[in-house]
């Protein structure tokens, strides 16, 4: 922060204002009228309704599969306890997946499905890079000592998220595509049959995403996180067997240079 | 560092940019990419873009490419005691190094403290005290840009015990004391002059109009309380305000902004048209 000239008083004001907008029971200064009064309700309504409506921007299918009230609620909890602090509104959507499985503990297909939606909205801006397709990994793999392939560590495109998840919210995303209706009634139970990751990308301009099996989740998190190909193999035959998992990560190194996920490799 | 006025008026013949733009907003990108809509310059939200990469970037390159580009902000915080924000004018000096606009403005007005960020625009005491503070910040933030600002006159609906002058002496002494250029908001004049009782006359008449570089026409929602909404057309009073302002102002660029319940954009048009006729009548002499 780049300190300003000392302007303690102002600086105290601005202090006082910005708590009398954060709550709506504070006592309002003594040197108010109800003049300032009706002022502060404006502003006060103001910054609540950008930052549900916000919010709502970023979690459009989780708000309609809650049901308004229920997401108004939620953002209005969420504004709150985790008040914005940074100059982009796009960050009072952060932690909003946290808000969500703290107030929906029974039905943690909500925070699943916030999770995607915000990582679908990160990878949208997200910074460009050019996938490495299976020409591009051939070119560089030619050059490669047999140890260079167990050495060998991925770079993922920026914007590149995954998470563990029990239910299908892939299918739950589609039913609540931009011309569905919110939804009302029983809520039908998306709980996947096995343990699944959902992993989010950028293909050209568009935020994508997949669902995987559990090993291959777990495969692709450790590679995230800096692992060699070899290490990750390792953790494979342990999971799946040698003979299985020899095969997978053949396969599943393919699907990730076929979807355009990996940006680079190195040895 | 010398700033230049030069980025902002025409080098050659140190006239102002003057013309008719829009708001660059989501709805109508297919319209700006796919055909030559009938606009001087788009203005955007620079928050918007202030992104890594992705579409929004991709889309207002394509723009620029075709057009002139104004980078408005609502985040700077100018009148913030705190101080500004290093990460954020990094970032905005980074897209506007990339986009060349035609300028960079914001609000006078404050949206943070060190703690928080209300992420509205929040008025501020017109003490001397306020004034110091804000020249300090305008004259930090031009040279870390690199650019002479505008700042937009704000929308306001309280006012403060401890203020000392009016907004429009305000305005003058941060324009006299920083060489900052104007951005006068018509609508934000009309709202603030009916929520507290001043005269908008006065107002115009109390600026040093030959800093102003842009207007902005806007729409409001009409209450006891008049609130800045930018959702609906421009409405009459402020139709009537903006020819008054022409009278008194030399070229200048002149836009609509419509931030909710955005209409076609040919309807943006017909609205755009409308502020060109009243700004062309404005030229012309008063017979006698």
């Amino acid at each position: 922060m780049v300190a300003a000239a000392p302007h303690q008083s102002l600086a105290d004001k601005q202090r006082e204002f910005m708590a009398q907008l954060l709550d709506e029971e504070r006592a309002l200064p003594e040197s108010w009228t109800d003049r300032h009064a009706a002022g502060m309700d404006i502003y006060r309504n103001a910054y609540r309704a950008r930052l549900v409506d916000a919010l709502r921007d970023t979690y459009n299918r989780t708000a309609k599969w809650v049901g308004e009230d229920a997401y108004r609620q939620a953002a209005a909890h969420h504004i709150i306890t985790r008040p914005p602090n940074s100059w982009t509104l796009d960050h009072a959507a952060d932690g909003f997946p946290d808000t969500l499985r703290e107030l929906f503990r029974s039905n943690p297909e909500v925070a699943e499905l916030g999770w995607l939606e915000w990582a679908m909205h990160q990878a949208f801006v997200a910074a460009d890079a050019e996938p490495l397709d299976a020409a591009g990994l051939g070119e560089i793999a030619a050059g490669f000592a047999e140890e260079d392939w167990a050495n060998m560590r991925l770079t993922f495109l920026p914007g590149t998220d995954q998470l563990p998840i029990a239910h299908d919210i892939g299918v739950l995303w589609r039913a609540l595509g931009e011309d569905s209706r919110e939804e009302d009634g029983e809520s039908p139970d998306f709980s996947a049959a096995e343990p699944l990751h959902c992993v989010v990308w950028r293909e050209g301009i568009k935020p994508v995403f997949m669902q995987v099996k559990d090993a291959e989740g777990r495969a692709l998190q450790m590679m995230r996180d800096g692992a060699t190909y070899g290490g990750m193999c390792e953790a494979l035959i342990e999971m799946l067997g040698e003979e299985d998992a020899v095969a997978r990560a053949g396969a599943m190194l393919g699907r990730w240079l076929h979807n355009g996920l990996i940006a680079s490799v190195s040895k | 560092m010398a700033l230049s006025g030069s980025l902002i008026d025409n080098p050659l013949t140190g006239d102002p940019f003057s013309g008719f733009g829009l708001g660059l907003r989501r709805a109508h990108y297919a319209d700006f990419l796919e055909s030559d809509v009938a606009v001087d310059f788009v203005e955007i939200i620079s928050e918007n873009y202030m992104v890594e990469g992705g579409n929004p970037l991709r889309v207002l390159e394509q723009v620029r490419a075709k057009m002139p580009v104004i980078m408005h902000g609502v985040s700077m915080s100018i009148g913030s005691a705190d101080g500004l924000d290093r990460d954020y004018l990094a970032k905005l000096k980074a897209l506007a190094d990339r986009i060349e606009p035609l300028w960079v403005s914001d609000h006078l007005c404050w949206t943070r403290t060190s703690a928080h960020n209300s992420h509205d625009l929040l008025p501020m005491p017109y003490t001397h005290d306020a004034l110091d503070l804000v020249c300090d910040n305008i004259d930090h933030a031009q040279n870390v840009l690199g650019r002479t600002m505008l700042f937009e006159n704000p929308s306001s609906y309280m006012t403060f015990p401890e203020d000392e002058m009016s907004e429009w002496e305000f305005i003058a002494a941060m324009a006299m004391r920083t060489r900052c250029y104007l951005l006068l908001d018509v609508n934000n004049i009309y709202v603030s002059a009916h929520n507290h009782g001043f005269s908008a006359t006065d107002y115009l008449d109390g600026l040093p109009l030959d800093r102003v570089r842009q207007v902005h026409l806007a729409g409001h929602t009409e209450g006891t309380i008049k609130i800045d909404t930018h959702d609906q057309p421009v409405c009459d009073g402020v139709w009537d305000l903006y020819a008054k302002a022409m009278q008194r102002l030399g070229p200048v660029a002149t836009m609509i902004e419509r931030d909710d319940r955005i209409p076609p954009l040919p309807e943006l048009l017909v609205e755009l048209d409308r502020a060109a006729q009243i700004a062309e009548a404005a030229r012309q002499p008063v017979a006698a």
